[in-house]
Protein backbone atom coordinates (compact mmCIF):
# COMPACT_ATOMS: atom_id res chain seq x y z
CA UNK A 1 0.00 0.00 0.00
CA UNK A 2 0.99 3.39 -0.12
CA UNK A 3 1.69 5.56 2.94
CA UNK A 4 3.83 4.45 5.76
CA UNK A 5 3.08 1.25 7.36
CA UNK A 6 5.25 0.39 10.63
CA UNK A 7 4.69 -3.44 11.59
CA UNK A 8 5.98 -4.74 14.92
CA UNK A 9 8.32 -2.10 15.09
CA UNK A 10 10.43 -2.00 18.22
CA UNK A 11 13.43 0.79 19.21
CA UNK A 12 15.65 0.98 22.08
CA UNK A 13 18.01 3.85 23.36
CA UNK A 14 20.63 1.76 24.59
CA UNK A 15 19.57 -0.95 26.89
CA UNK A 16 16.06 1.99 27.41
CA UNK A 17 13.52 0.63 25.18
CA UNK A 18 11.17 3.24 23.46
CA UNK A 19 8.68 1.41 21.69
CA UNK A 20 7.13 -1.66 22.08
CA UNK A 21 5.94 -3.73 18.89
CA UNK A 22 4.40 -0.80 17.42
CA UNK A 23 2.15 -1.52 14.37
CA UNK A 24 0.77 1.15 12.53
CA UNK A 25 -0.53 2.10 9.01
CA UNK A 26 -0.21 6.00 8.26
CA UNK A 27 -2.87 6.75 5.34
CA UNK A 28 -2.10 8.04 2.12
CA UNK A 29 -3.14 11.89 1.41
CA UNK A 30 -4.31 12.12 5.16
CA UNK A 31 -3.03 13.75 8.69
CA UNK A 32 -2.46 11.09 11.33
CA UNK A 33 -1.42 12.57 14.67
CA UNK A 34 1.02 11.20 16.99
CA UNK A 35 -0.94 11.65 20.59
CA UNK A 36 0.74 10.64 24.35
CA UNK A 37 2.54 11.88 27.45
CA UNK A 38 5.71 13.08 27.48
CA UNK A 39 8.61 10.36 27.02
CA UNK A 40 6.24 7.86 25.57
CA UNK A 41 7.84 7.31 22.27
CA UNK A 42 6.11 9.94 20.06
CA UNK A 43 9.00 11.36 18.32
CA UNK A 44 10.88 8.02 18.70
CA UNK A 45 8.09 6.57 16.11
CA UNK A 46 8.66 9.49 13.96
CA UNK A 47 12.31 9.42 13.94
CA UNK A 48 12.28 5.35 12.76
CA UNK A 49 9.43 6.35 10.07
CA UNK A 50 12.64 8.30 8.26
CA UNK A 51 15.56 6.39 10.11
CA UNK A 52 16.84 9.20 11.91
CA UNK A 53 16.21 7.33 14.97
CA UNK A 54 20.08 5.16 14.28
CA UNK A 55 21.20 8.34 14.21
CA UNK A 56 21.48 8.51 18.16
CA UNK A 57 24.70 6.88 19.77
CA UNK A 58 23.47 3.54 20.95
CA UNK A 59 20.12 3.74 19.36
CA UNK A 60 18.74 0.49 17.72
CA UNK A 61 15.64 -0.37 16.12
CA UNK A 62 13.87 -3.83 15.34
CA UNK A 63 10.82 -4.80 13.26
CA UNK A 64 9.82 -3.12 9.68
CA UNK A 65 8.62 0.68 8.34
CA UNK A 66 7.29 0.09 5.08
CA UNK A 67 6.96 2.59 2.47
CA UNK A 68 5.19 2.59 -0.55
CA UNK A 69 5.23 -0.99 -0.06
CA UNK A 70 9.07 -1.43 0.48
CA UNK A 71 11.48 -1.75 3.83
CA UNK A 72 13.13 1.03 4.45
CA UNK A 73 15.47 -0.56 7.15
CA UNK A 74 16.23 -3.11 3.90
CA UNK A 75 19.52 -4.12 3.53
CA UNK A 76 20.24 -2.72 0.33
CA UNK A 77 18.18 0.77 1.09
CA UNK A 78 20.20 4.00 1.18
CA UNK A 79 19.07 6.00 4.78
CA UNK A 80 19.79 9.12 2.85
CA UNK A 81 17.42 8.37 0.28
CA UNK A 82 14.83 7.63 2.28
CA UNK A 83 14.83 11.08 4.21
CA UNK A 84 14.65 12.50 1.04
CA UNK A 85 11.24 10.89 0.00
CA UNK A 86 10.22 11.23 4.13
CA UNK A 87 10.68 14.39 4.65
CA UNK A 88 11.21 16.01 8.51
CA UNK A 89 9.82 18.92 10.13
CA UNK A 90 11.08 19.75 14.02
CA UNK A 91 9.48 22.05 16.63
CA UNK A 92 12.04 24.38 17.07
CA UNK A 93 12.43 26.25 13.09
CA UNK A 94 15.50 25.95 12.30
CA UNK A 95 16.55 27.75 9.22
CA UNK A 96 20.32 28.70 8.31
CA UNK A 97 20.36 31.88 9.71
CA UNK A 98 22.67 33.70 7.90
CA UNK A 99 21.49 32.03 4.29
CA UNK A 100 19.15 33.82 2.47
CA UNK A 101 15.68 33.37 2.29
CA UNK A 102 15.63 31.35 -1.01
CA UNK A 103 18.74 29.35 -0.60
CA UNK A 104 17.24 28.04 3.02
CA UNK A 105 14.45 26.84 0.98
CA UNK A 106 16.39 25.02 -1.85
CA UNK A 107 19.10 24.17 0.66
CA UNK A 108 18.41 20.19 0.39
CA UNK A 109 17.94 20.22 -3.20
CA UNK A 110 21.91 22.02 -3.16
CA UNK A 111 22.73 18.70 -1.21
CA UNK A 112 21.57 16.40 -3.74
CA UNK A 113 22.98 18.55 -6.28
CA UNK A 114 22.50 18.47 -10.24
CA UNK A 115 20.03 21.60 -10.66
CA UNK A 116 20.84 25.03 -12.43
CA UNK A 117 20.31 27.94 -11.18
CA UNK A 118 17.16 28.64 -12.81
CA UNK A 119 15.95 25.21 -11.69
CA UNK A 120 16.63 25.94 -8.33
CA UNK A 121 14.45 29.07 -7.92
CA UNK A 122 11.80 27.48 -10.22
CA UNK A 123 11.40 24.84 -7.51
CA UNK A 124 12.32 27.41 -4.50
CA UNK A 125 9.27 29.09 -5.42
CA UNK A 126 7.33 26.28 -5.77
CA UNK A 127 7.91 25.26 -2.08
CA UNK A 128 8.28 28.49 -0.43
CA UNK A 129 4.52 28.76 -2.37
CA UNK A 130 3.07 25.23 -0.98
CA UNK A 131 4.50 26.29 2.42
CA UNK A 132 2.24 29.49 2.65
CA UNK A 133 5.14 31.77 2.65
CA UNK A 134 6.12 33.24 -1.08
CA UNK A 135 3.28 36.26 -0.98
CA UNK A 136 5.42 37.08 2.20
CA UNK A 137 8.83 36.90 1.51
CA UNK A 138 8.56 37.08 -2.63
CA UNK A 139 10.23 41.14 -2.36
CA UNK A 140 12.64 39.85 0.29
CA UNK A 141 13.78 36.61 -1.09
CA UNK A 142 17.57 37.29 -0.24
CA UNK A 143 17.16 38.33 3.21
CA UNK A 144 18.44 36.05 5.88
CA UNK A 145 16.46 33.47 7.05
CA UNK A 146 17.00 34.27 10.43
CA UNK A 147 15.41 37.91 10.54
CA UNK A 148 11.67 35.79 9.56
CA UNK A 149 9.25 35.75 12.49
CA UNK A 150 9.06 32.51 14.34
CA UNK A 151 6.31 31.23 12.34
CA UNK A 152 7.56 32.04 9.11
CA UNK A 153 10.74 30.29 9.81
CA UNK A 154 9.00 26.92 10.62
CA UNK A 155 6.94 27.65 7.31
CA UNK A 156 10.60 28.29 6.14
CA UNK A 157 11.56 24.88 6.91
CA UNK A 158 8.33 23.12 5.64
CA UNK A 159 9.45 24.58 2.08
CA UNK A 160 13.06 23.54 2.99
CA UNK A 161 11.03 20.13 3.29
CA UNK A 162 9.13 20.34 0.29
CA UNK A 163 11.60 21.79 -1.94
CA UNK A 164 13.14 18.19 -2.28
CA UNK A 165 9.68 16.90 -2.91
CA UNK A 166 9.13 14.14 -0.54
CA UNK A 167 5.94 11.90 -0.32
CA UNK A 168 5.60 12.14 3.34
CA UNK A 169 6.11 14.73 5.74
CA UNK A 170 7.03 13.68 9.20
CA UNK A 171 6.27 16.95 11.91
CA UNK A 172 7.65 16.57 15.48
CA UNK A 173 5.48 19.48 17.65
CA UNK A 174 5.71 21.80 14.68
CA UNK A 175 3.48 24.53 15.77
CA UNK A 176 4.15 24.09 19.69
CA UNK A 177 6.62 27.10 20.27
CA UNK A 178 4.66 29.25 18.05
CA UNK A 179 1.65 31.98 19.23
CA UNK A 180 -1.71 31.31 17.96
CA UNK A 181 -2.01 33.19 15.25
CA UNK A 182 1.25 31.28 13.66
CA UNK A 183 -0.40 27.81 15.08
CA UNK A 184 -3.60 28.73 12.84
CA UNK A 185 -1.49 29.18 9.70
CA UNK A 186 0.35 26.25 10.17
CA UNK A 187 -2.75 24.07 11.04
CA UNK A 188 -4.13 24.77 7.66
CA UNK A 189 -0.88 24.24 5.71
CA UNK A 190 -0.96 21.00 7.43
CA UNK A 191 -5.07 20.59 6.02
CA UNK A 192 -3.86 21.54 2.44
CA UNK A 193 -0.35 20.13 2.60
CA UNK A 194 -2.52 16.55 3.01
CA UNK A 195 -3.72 16.57 -0.21
CA UNK A 196 -0.63 15.45 -1.48
CA UNK A 197 1.59 13.96 0.86
CA UNK A 198 0.61 11.63 3.57
CA UNK A 199 1.80 14.09 6.82
CA UNK A 200 2.50 12.39 10.30
CA UNK A 201 2.16 15.07 12.88
CA UNK A 202 3.23 14.45 16.76
CA UNK A 203 1.45 16.52 18.71
CA UNK A 204 1.07 17.90 22.62
CA UNK A 205 -1.59 19.77 21.92
CA UNK A 206 -4.70 17.95 21.93
CA UNK A 207 -6.68 20.19 20.20
CA UNK A 208 -4.38 20.42 17.62
CA UNK A 209 -4.55 16.52 17.13
CA UNK A 210 -8.67 17.00 16.99
CA UNK A 211 -8.37 19.98 14.81
CA UNK A 212 -6.01 18.69 11.83
CA UNK A 213 -6.22 14.74 12.21
CA UNK A 214 -8.06 12.38 10.24
CA UNK A 215 -6.23 9.34 12.07
CA UNK A 216 -4.98 9.68 15.79
CA UNK A 217 -2.54 7.21 17.80
CA UNK A 218 -2.22 7.42 21.47
CA UNK A 219 0.43 6.00 22.40
CA UNK A 220 1.71 5.27 26.43
CA UNK A 221 5.18 3.93 27.55
CA UNK A 222 5.83 2.74 24.27
CA UNK A 223 2.87 0.91 23.64
CA UNK A 224 -0.24 1.86 21.55
CA UNK A 225 -2.96 2.13 23.29
CA UNK A 226 -5.41 3.10 20.72
CA UNK A 227 -5.79 4.01 16.78
CA UNK A 228 -8.35 5.31 15.03
CA UNK A 229 -10.43 8.06 13.24
CA UNK A 230 -9.93 11.47 15.16
CA UNK A 231 -13.32 12.35 15.81
CA UNK A 232 -13.76 8.74 17.70
CA UNK A 233 -10.55 8.97 19.79
CA UNK A 234 -12.12 12.28 20.98
CA UNK A 235 -15.68 11.64 21.02
CA UNK A 236 -15.50 7.87 22.06
CA UNK A 237 -12.05 6.43 22.83
CA UNK A 238 -12.67 3.02 23.47
CA UNK A 239 -9.70 2.32 25.74
CA UNK A 240 -10.34 3.67 28.85
CA UNK A 241 -6.52 4.87 29.08
CA UNK A 242 -7.53 7.07 25.87
CA UNK A 243 -10.34 8.46 27.71
CA UNK A 244 -8.25 9.27 30.75
CA UNK A 245 -5.66 10.90 28.95
CA UNK A 246 -7.65 12.95 26.63
CA UNK A 247 -9.93 14.31 29.30
CA UNK A 248 -6.85 15.52 31.66
CA UNK A 249 -7.73 12.45 34.03
CA UNK A 250 -3.78 11.97 33.90
CA UNK A 251 -0.40 12.90 31.98
CA UNK B 1 0.81 19.68 35.64
CA UNK B 2 -3.03 20.18 34.68
CA UNK B 3 -4.03 18.36 37.59
CA UNK B 4 -5.58 20.85 39.72
CA UNK B 5 -7.38 23.05 37.27
CA UNK B 6 -8.53 19.44 35.48
CA UNK B 7 -10.04 18.13 38.88
CA UNK B 8 -11.44 21.33 38.98
CA UNK B 9 -13.36 20.76 35.97
CA UNK B 10 -13.91 17.48 36.91
CA UNK B 11 -15.65 19.05 40.23
CA UNK B 12 -17.28 21.45 38.49
CA UNK B 13 -18.94 18.85 35.83
CA UNK B 14 -20.09 16.82 39.19
CA UNK B 15 -21.79 19.57 40.76
CA UNK B 16 -23.47 20.29 37.37
CA UNK B 17 -24.68 16.82 37.30
CA UNK B 18 -26.23 17.47 41.05
CA UNK B 19 -27.81 20.11 39.84
CA UNK B 20 -29.54 18.58 37.06
CA UNK B 21 -30.27 15.80 39.11
CA UNK B 22 -31.95 18.64 41.95
CA UNK B 23 -33.76 20.27 38.68
CA UNK B 24 -35.23 16.59 37.32
CA UNK B 25 -37.07 16.01 40.67
CA UNK B 26 -38.12 19.51 40.82
CA UNK B 27 -39.71 19.12 37.71
CA UNK B 28 -41.03 16.42 38.15
CA UNK B 29 -42.80 16.70 41.18
CA UNK B 30 -43.73 19.78 40.06
CA UNK B 31 -45.88 17.82 37.40
CA UNK B 32 -46.98 15.48 40.12
CA UNK B 33 -48.38 18.71 42.14
CA UNK B 34 -49.98 20.50 39.20
CA UNK B 35 -52.10 17.25 38.21
CA UNK B 36 -52.75 16.70 41.65
CA UNK B 37 -54.60 20.20 42.07
CA UNK B 38 -55.89 19.75 39.04
CA UNK B 39 -57.65 17.43 40.03
CA UNK B 40 -58.82 18.18 43.67
CA UNK B 41 -59.66 21.28 42.18
CA UNK B 42 -57.21 23.15 44.88
CA UNK B 43 -56.30 26.44 43.63
CA UNK B 44 -53.48 27.22 46.44
CA UNK B 45 -52.10 24.53 45.37
CA UNK B 46 -52.06 25.46 41.44
CA UNK B 47 -50.66 28.92 42.27
CA UNK B 48 -47.54 27.53 43.86
CA UNK B 49 -46.79 24.81 40.80
CA UNK B 50 -47.01 28.29 38.75
CA UNK B 51 -44.82 30.16 41.13
CA UNK B 52 -42.93 27.32 41.77
CA UNK B 53 -41.46 27.26 38.10
CA UNK B 54 -39.32 30.63 38.52
CA UNK B 55 -37.04 28.38 40.53
CA UNK B 56 -37.10 26.20 38.12
CA UNK B 57 -36.16 28.47 35.41
CA UNK B 58 -33.47 29.74 37.84
CA UNK B 59 -31.54 26.20 38.13
CA UNK B 60 -31.98 25.91 33.88
CA UNK B 61 -30.66 29.29 33.27
CA UNK B 62 -27.67 28.08 36.25
CA UNK B 63 -26.84 25.07 34.21
CA UNK B 64 -26.71 26.42 30.98
CA UNK B 65 -24.72 29.22 31.74
CA UNK B 66 -22.02 27.32 33.92
CA UNK B 67 -21.79 24.56 30.70
CA UNK B 68 -20.85 27.65 27.90
CA UNK B 69 -18.27 28.49 30.24
CA UNK B 70 -17.10 24.86 30.77
CA UNK B 71 -17.42 24.94 26.79
CA UNK B 72 -15.24 28.25 26.36
CA UNK B 73 -13.09 27.10 28.76
CA UNK B 74 -12.21 23.62 28.78
CA UNK B 75 -12.22 22.02 25.95
CA UNK B 76 -14.19 19.24 27.36
CA UNK B 77 -13.72 15.64 24.50
CA UNK B 78 -14.67 11.59 25.13
CA UNK B 79 -17.42 11.30 27.81
CA UNK B 80 -17.06 14.85 29.31
CA UNK B 81 -18.06 16.08 26.19
CA UNK B 82 -20.77 13.71 26.29
CA UNK B 83 -21.87 14.27 29.70
CA UNK B 84 -21.56 17.74 28.75
CA UNK B 85 -24.16 17.36 25.95
CA UNK B 86 -25.91 15.02 27.39
CA UNK B 87 -26.50 17.93 30.16
CA UNK B 88 -27.26 20.49 28.01
CA UNK B 89 -29.57 18.33 26.31
CA UNK B 90 -31.71 17.16 29.53
CA UNK B 91 -31.54 20.68 31.31
CA UNK B 92 -33.87 21.98 28.16
CA UNK B 93 -36.11 18.96 28.85
CA UNK B 94 -36.36 19.59 31.78
CA UNK B 95 -36.93 23.01 31.82
CA UNK B 96 -40.00 22.59 29.26
CA UNK B 97 -41.62 19.86 31.65
CA UNK B 98 -41.28 22.69 33.91
CA UNK B 99 -43.43 24.85 31.69
CA UNK B 100 -46.28 22.01 30.84
CA UNK B 101 -46.58 22.09 35.10
CA UNK B 102 -47.30 25.72 34.64
CA UNK B 103 -49.31 24.86 31.35
CA UNK B 104 -51.56 22.42 33.10
CA UNK B 105 -51.79 24.92 36.02
CA UNK B 106 -53.21 27.81 33.70
CA UNK B 107 -55.78 24.96 32.27
CA UNK B 108 -56.92 24.33 35.71
CA UNK B 109 -57.68 27.87 36.83
CA UNK B 110 -59.41 28.74 33.55
CA UNK B 111 -61.58 25.60 34.43
CA UNK B 112 -62.01 26.57 37.92
CA UNK B 113 -65.96 27.64 37.56
CA UNK B 114 -66.66 24.77 34.56
CA UNK B 115 -68.35 21.54 35.48
CA UNK B 116 -65.77 18.62 35.97
CA UNK B 117 -66.14 15.34 34.32
CA UNK B 118 -65.03 12.33 36.92
CA UNK B 119 -63.81 10.18 34.25
CA UNK B 120 -61.87 12.23 32.32
CA UNK B 121 -60.47 13.35 35.88
CA UNK B 122 -59.90 9.73 36.08
CA UNK B 123 -57.65 9.31 32.65
CA UNK B 124 -55.70 12.23 33.56
CA UNK B 125 -54.76 11.28 37.15
CA UNK B 126 -53.23 7.87 35.10
CA UNK B 127 -51.92 9.79 32.55
CA UNK B 128 -50.07 11.97 35.49
CA UNK B 129 -48.96 9.19 37.49
CA UNK B 130 -47.56 7.37 34.71
CA UNK B 131 -45.43 10.24 33.30
CA UNK B 132 -44.52 11.57 36.61
CA UNK B 133 -42.72 7.82 37.62
CA UNK B 134 -41.34 8.16 33.49
CA UNK B 135 -39.56 11.52 34.41
CA UNK B 136 -38.11 9.86 38.01
CA UNK B 137 -37.36 7.11 35.67
CA UNK B 138 -35.36 8.89 33.73
CA UNK B 139 -33.37 10.82 35.90
CA UNK B 140 -32.56 7.71 38.23
CA UNK B 141 -31.36 6.20 34.71
CA UNK B 142 -29.21 9.61 34.45
CA UNK B 143 -27.81 9.34 37.99
CA UNK B 144 -27.04 5.78 37.95
CA UNK B 145 -25.87 5.30 34.55
CA UNK B 146 -28.26 2.83 33.88
CA UNK B 147 -29.05 2.26 30.24
CA UNK B 148 -31.53 -1.25 30.58
CA UNK B 149 -33.57 1.34 32.47
CA UNK B 150 -33.56 4.49 29.50
CA UNK B 151 -34.87 1.65 27.25
CA UNK B 152 -37.89 1.42 29.66
CA UNK B 153 -39.17 4.61 28.80
CA UNK B 154 -40.61 4.05 25.16
CA UNK B 155 -42.57 1.26 26.94
CA UNK B 156 -43.87 3.19 30.07
CA UNK B 157 -44.80 5.63 27.40
CA UNK B 158 -46.90 3.59 25.25
CA UNK B 159 -49.76 3.70 27.45
CA UNK B 160 -49.49 7.80 28.16
CA UNK B 161 -49.60 8.15 24.08
CA UNK B 162 -52.92 5.96 24.28
CA UNK B 163 -54.47 7.76 26.93
CA UNK B 164 -54.03 10.69 25.14
CA UNK B 165 -55.46 9.23 21.96
CA UNK B 166 -58.50 8.32 24.29
CA UNK B 167 -59.30 11.86 25.51
CA UNK B 168 -60.66 13.33 21.88
CA UNK B 169 -63.95 10.85 21.73
CA UNK B 170 -64.48 11.14 25.59
CA UNK B 171 -64.00 15.16 25.26
CA UNK B 172 -66.62 14.62 22.19
CA UNK B 173 -69.31 13.26 24.03
CA UNK B 174 -70.00 16.24 26.17
CA UNK B 175 -70.62 18.39 23.37
CA UNK B 176 -74.56 18.08 24.43
CA UNK B 177 -72.99 20.69 27.56
CA UNK B 178 -71.69 24.26 26.32
CA UNK B 179 -69.91 24.36 29.66
CA UNK B 180 -68.88 20.78 30.20
CA UNK B 181 -67.62 20.71 26.88
CA UNK B 182 -65.29 23.76 26.99
CA UNK B 183 -64.74 21.66 30.06
CA UNK B 184 -63.57 19.04 28.13
CA UNK B 185 -61.25 20.74 25.26
CA UNK B 186 -59.46 22.47 28.48
CA UNK B 187 -58.55 18.77 29.57
CA UNK B 188 -57.38 17.93 26.29
CA UNK B 189 -54.91 20.33 26.17
CA UNK B 190 -54.06 19.18 29.51
CA UNK B 191 -53.55 15.49 28.12
CA UNK B 192 -51.75 17.03 25.37
CA UNK B 193 -49.32 18.46 28.02
CA UNK B 194 -48.78 15.06 29.97
CA UNK B 195 -48.22 13.35 26.51
CA UNK B 196 -45.27 15.71 26.16
CA UNK B 197 -43.92 15.13 29.63
CA UNK B 198 -43.70 11.40 28.84
CA UNK B 199 -41.97 12.83 25.34
CA UNK B 200 -39.49 14.91 26.97
CA UNK B 201 -38.56 11.46 29.77
CA UNK B 202 -37.96 9.55 26.72
CA UNK B 203 -35.85 12.21 25.17
CA UNK B 204 -34.32 12.18 28.40
CA UNK B 205 -33.30 8.86 28.28
CA UNK B 206 -32.30 8.63 24.63
CA UNK B 207 -29.11 11.57 26.24
CA UNK B 208 -28.32 9.13 29.28
CA UNK B 209 -28.23 6.25 26.70
CA UNK B 210 -25.78 8.12 24.31
CA UNK B 211 -24.12 9.16 27.41
CA UNK B 212 -23.44 5.55 27.87
CA UNK B 213 -22.99 4.05 24.39
CA UNK B 214 -21.29 7.08 22.65
CA UNK B 215 -24.45 6.29 19.66
CA UNK B 216 -27.04 8.67 19.54
CA UNK B 217 -30.53 7.26 17.79
CA UNK B 218 -34.00 7.96 19.03
CA UNK B 219 -35.77 5.33 20.94
CA UNK B 220 -38.86 6.09 18.73
CA UNK B 221 -39.24 8.16 15.71
CA UNK B 222 -42.78 9.79 15.33
CA UNK B 223 -42.58 10.17 11.48
CA UNK B 224 -41.60 6.60 11.23
CA UNK B 225 -43.28 5.12 13.84
CA UNK B 226 -42.84 1.29 12.13
CA UNK B 227 -39.07 1.71 11.77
Amino acid sequence: MKGVEVSDLSAWFGINQALLDVNVSAQPEAVTAIIGPSGCGKSTLVRCMNRMHEEVRGARVRGKVLFNGQDIYAPDVDPVEVRRRIGMVFQKANPFPTMSIMDNAVAGLKLVGGFSRQELQERGEQALLAAGLWDEVKDRQHDPGGRLSGGQQQRLCIARALAVEPEVLLMDEPASALDPASTLRIEELIDDLKKEYTVIIVTHNMQQAARVADWTLFLLSGHVVEYGPTERIFTNPSDKRTEDYVTGRFG
Amino acid sequence: MTTELRSRFHQELEALEAEVIELGLLAAESVRLAVDALVRRDAGQIQRVIEGDDEIDRLYMDVERRILDLLATQNPVASDLRLISALMHINLHLERVGDQAVNISKMALATADLPPDESILVRLQEMGDIVVRMMRTAIDAFSRRDLELCQKLPVMDDPVDDLNRGMYRQVVQLAGDPARLEWGIRMNVVARQLERVGDNAVDIGEQVAFLLTGQFREFTDASHPDA
